[in-house]
């Protein structure tokens, strides 16, 4: 009975950190991704003979931004495995 | 206590949802074609080939990009038309606005790699919008493994054009403190080895999350339909309008992450290719 009831918080905890993970680690990767686009944006509107270049590095900007958020989103899948 | 005790597996059971869930990220898994009852550490004994569910499309994949390029250019013309403005198109993309964007003229001689890397991930994954069909990219053993041939290059490049004493040398730049140089040292081998697994956890997560997602949604449409309450006339066109919509975004992805793959290999390349002059 006692193990049981361990292996229910154990499981129950590794699932909220799991959550916690992909939420928190998706709020800092919304935030910049949301920050290189106003940017971008901004740019363009002051020097549009520049788009090409900015998309190019916008993109490059938002590859590595977005790999944060997902290191969260694979995490929550490693914490899910926890038994 | 001897009351009858549900486990947690069996709650899982019999909640539809969870149920659902967990079979979709079976299905999702790789699996051996043949012989499912294996587990894969059992089909992957050494020297011994099992094809997965996944190395499967991922050939069709292969199998379809040559098809399409030895169609297109089967009969080149001056004037471009149908398939065979496609691939020039697609060709001329990648070589243009992608290698010369990053790289300057010179990009134009790392063509043929970076256009290999971009059309075997965009092929790959445009296929798994196809519903059987699984992305070849949306497993990390296929995304890491090209994480580490790009990593291999980019720094054979760098060795090779710079040689082996000044491309390490570079990762300090000059006029750093000697004191901090040593810590400056391990900061860029980190950030380095680094990057081929960020380049295979970006490609995998966001082929593996799309699926998940559009699975998700078709689960609640099951649901709806066999469990009929009013909530069921409410969650079902929701979800249908959501695969619609999903499903146009997945396709945008798909060409985005190649995008993005095929781009960070250029800027990669063009770090190590200019490691000596910063």
């Amino acid at each position: 009975m006692h193990d049981q009831e361990e292996e229910v918080v154990i499981g129950s905890l590794s699932v909220l950190g799991a959550g916690l993970a992909f939420g928190l680690g998706g709020i800092g990767a919304a935030l910049g991704i949301g920050m290189i686009g106003s940017k971008t944006i901004e740019s363009m509107a002051r020097q549009p003979e520049m788009a090409g270049r900015l998309q190019t590095t916008m993109f490059i900007a938002l590859g590595m931004t977005e790999a944060i958020g997902l290191l969260g989103f694979v995490l929550a899948f490693v914490l899910q495995g926890v038994k | 206590m001897s009351a009858p005790t549900v486990t947690v597996a069996e709650q899982a059971a019999a909640d539809p949802l969870t149920h659902g869930i967990e079979k979709l990220v079976h299905e999702l898994s790789v699996l051996p074609l043949k012989g499912e009852h294996l587990g894969i550490a059992e089909s992957y004994s050494p020297g011994h080939f099992t094809l997965t569910n996944y190395t499967f499309w991922m050939l069709i994949a292969f199998a379809l990009t040559v098809l399409f390029f030895v169609v297109a250019s089967r009969k080149p013309k001056l004037v471009p038309s149908g398939i065979y403005n496609l691939a020039e198109a697609g060709v001329a993309f990648v070589r243009d606005s992608l290698c010369a964007e990053v790289m300057g003229p010179e990009g134009r001689k790392y063509f043929p790699f970076i256009g290999t890397v971009f059309f075997f991930v965009l092929f790959n994954n445009l296929l798994g919008n196809i519903p059987p069909a699984l992305p070849g990219t949306g497993t990390l053993g296929t995304t890491f493994m090209w994480g580490l041939i790009v990593f291999t290059v980019y720094n054979g490049i760098g060795i090779k054009k710079n040689g082996l004493g000044r491309y390490i040398k570079s990762f300090i730049p000059s006029g750093t403190p000697l004191w901090l140089a040593p810590f400056i040292f391990v900061l860029e081998l980190i950030s380095h080895f680094l990057r081929p697994i960020t380049l295979g956890i970006r490609l995998y997560a966001n082929m593996y999350a799309g699926h998940i997602m559009l699975g998700v949604f078709a689960i609640f449409m099951g649901i709806a339909i066999e469990h009929v309450s009013a909530t069921s006339f409410v969650v079902l066109p929701l979800s249908f309008v959501m695969q619609i919509v999903l499903r146009g975004f997945e396709l945008f992805v798909a060409v985005l992450q190649a995008y993005i793959f095929a781009i960070l290999t250029a800027v990669y390349i063009n770090g190590a290719l200019h490691a000596s002059e910063h």
